[in-house]
């Protein structure tokens, strides 16, 4: 694991963020700008799905949980206090990281599937718990957020470009965070926790401290995505917020995309968010169920056949064409 | 107040036998094959439209569609061990989790596709029947379901401790390295597994059609309850699971009666919680993995 940033890399990075940048100047289509804005929005909850169950193995399907934490303390703050969302992003990133602290204590007791069960089973729960409390947060039937037009200081924007950066700005700090985790003796250490955990203990790890920070991390950047796609959406209510669906694409794209690497989430979503808006153009939105009989299909075949996912098939394809590329750590 | 209490106890105690189908092969799979099978509520589905369709198209009873929704589900399941799970059995957890995980979502969703979201139900001529005892209402549907459940789990436990291939299921389930070394094929015995545990669920959708409506969700409802009931049973302990199942029916019926009708999911979910806050070995002993 070299500490050097490979001059390479570092240009093609560059490149990367510009085209980024540049996209919505190119495309005018707001359609498009809405898929655009999915494909980050996905890639930013499934990097930080990643660094927790991606590098430390530990298999959230609870992700909703931190998302609807988010998006309702920001809105709650917003209505009844009329604080900016900005502001509210990060209160909810600091209520979701507390929150994970008795989950994770709780969670932590079970490992394997029964962890990710327990996940299932916490943010199913706070979902109850939002729809039962309406005169807290407006039960079930949820509220719309007003519209105040143009007013960028309570994160609500005009025109789809605008929410474009902002979504990109996150995705991006995800992408740093990981980086940055990934270089560092922590990601040895969380990576040490999924391969082998009491392996890892044996050897000095401090497996149950490393879980909850990397857990609070995860959950923190969760609920930022909550808070934005609340405000995107002008709308908020309890199956949204906490839907199961968030929970399963936030793993889903990271374990398509390559479980445990930087990228991979990101190309996973742009992988199944494409898929998902083709079959949208092709068979119309009339047939329920479609887009996750697809999803589960793919899921399948990358679990059968490559385990470790899209980046895993292009550092095969690199090795195989490219030639003697240098094998990286 | 009396009569209350043990009218929400009896609700709860009949629903619990169907629980306790699903934990049962829940519990079974993790204790032989070392993995959680998340798709068992999809079977419980498949189940209900098995049945529903032979009662619709054919007038068939769904009590005797158990005999075809049993075998049926028996063989997926030995399918499914022998095509998919077979390929991700290893140290690692990530594959078997979204393996199954998978499976459930492309069931639920097939479901979603073919028979749409609506809600099926058979009407049968016991369907609102009810035997009153001491002024207790005792549902008939309910009460048959019940009974079936109770003797297909005593059917079980015979298997598994009469015959040969249940004593290797349940030495594979104690050490499954040491089984394999007495000569027990693995995979053989992981095809019996799935296979049964299948069957079960599939009989509980049976079991369900004739009171309960079939929709492509409803896999849902159960299989949560049966993952509650299974860590609260001790996971791959098949007493534990029944056990814990006819707790977890009684204690949702008491929430229903006492704390209001959509509290019921509440108080699995307290149950879970509190369960692995405490005992997260469950009650029926031994470690928890």
């Amino acid at each position: 694991m070299t500490q050097t940033i490979n001059p390479r890399h570092a240009i093609l990075m560059a490149i990367g963020i510009a085209i980024l940048i540049g996209l919505p100047m190119v495309v005018k289509s707001s359609f498009a700008i809405d898929i655009f804005v999915r494909i980050l929005l996905f890639a930013f909850i499934g990097t930080a799905w990643n660094l927790m169950g991606g590098y430390a193995k530990q298999l959230s399907l609870g992700h909703a949980a931190y998302f609807g934490l988010g998006a309702y303390t920001s809105t709650l703050l917003e209505i009844n206090y009329n604080v900016s969302p900005w502001l509210g992003m990060v209160a909810g990133g600091v209520v979701a990281a507390l929150a994970s602290l008795p989950i994770g204590w709780l969670c932590f007791r079970l490992r394997g599937p029964y962890f990710t069960i327990a996940t299932i089973a916490t943010a199913q729960a706070l979902m109850l718990i939002f729809l039962k409390f309406r005169d807290f947060a407006w039960g079930a039937e949820g509220t719309t957020i007003p519209n105040l037009g143009a007013a960028p200081l309570m994160m609500q924007f005009e025109n789809k470009d605008s929410y474009y950066y902002v979504v990109l700005g996150l995705l991006l700090i995800s992408l740093l965070i990981t980086w940055l985790i990934e270089r560092s003796w922590i990601g040895n250490y969380l990576v040490a926790i999924g391969e082998d955990e009491d392996a890892a203990e044996a050897i000095g790890v401090n497996a149950p401290k490393m879980k909850r920070d990397i857990y609070m991390i995860s959950a923190f950047l969760t609920a930022l995505a909550g808070t934005f796609y609340t405000q995107y959406i002008y709308f908020i209510d309890p199956a949204t917020a906490f839907s199961f669906n968030i929970s399963i694409e936030a793993a889903l794209v990271a374990i398509v995309g390559g479980i445990g690497t930087l990228w991979g989430p990101l190309i996973g979503t742009v992988l199944l968010e494409t898929t998902s808006t083709l079959l949208q153009s092709w068979l119309g939105s009339s047939i329920g169920g479609i887009q996750l009989t697809v999803y589960s299909l793919i899921l399948m075949a990358v679990i059968l056949w490559r385990p470790t996912g899209l980046m895993g098939m292009i550092g095969e394809f690199r090795q195989r064409y490219a030639g003697r590329a240098p094998a990286r750590a | 107040m009396f009569e209350t209490v043990a009218q929400a106890v009896i609700n709860g105690l009949l629903i619990g036998g169907i629980y306790a189908l699903v934990s049962i092969g829940v519990t079974l799979i993790f204790g032989v094959v070392k993995i959680v099978n998340f798709a068992q509520g999809e079977f419980v589905m498949i189940g209900m439209y098995i049945s529903f369709f032979l009662a619709n198209q054919y007038g068939i009873d769904p009590l005797l569609s158990l005999f075809v929704t049993m075998p049926v589900l028996f063989v997926m399941g030995v399918l499914i061990q022998h095509f998919l799970i077979r390929r991700v059995l290893g140290p690692n957890d990530m594959p078997q989790i979204f393996l199954t995980f998978a499976l459930s979502l492309l069931l639920l969703n097939l479901a979603l596709m073919l028979f749409s979201a609506n809600y099926r139900t058979v009407h049968t001529s016991y369907s609102d029947e009810a035997f009153h005892v001491g002024g207790l209402y005792i549902p008939e549907a309910k009460l048959i379901a019940f009974v079936v459940a109770m003797a297909l789990s005593g059917l079980l436990w015979l298997f598994l401790h009469t015959t040969d291939l249940g004593k290797a299921m349940r030495a594979a389930s104690q050490n499954r390295d040491v089984a394999m070394l007495m000569g027990i094929n693995p995979n053989r015995v992981f095809c019996v597994a799935l296979g049964i545990a299948l069957a079960l669920a599939g009989a509980a959708g049976s079991l369900l059609m004739p009171f309960y409506s079939a929709y492509p969700f409803v896999g849902q409802v159960f299989v949560l309850m049966a993952f509650v009931a299974v860590v609260l049973g001790t996971l791959g302990n098949v007493m534990g699971a029944l056990i814990a199942s006819l707790m977890m029916g009684i204690a949702e019926s008491l929430g229903i009666q006492y704390v209001g009708a959509d509290s019921g999911q509440i108080v699995v979910f307290a149950m879970l919680l509190l369960t692995l806050a405490f005992k997260p070995t469950g009650l029926g002993g031994g470690r928890a993995r």
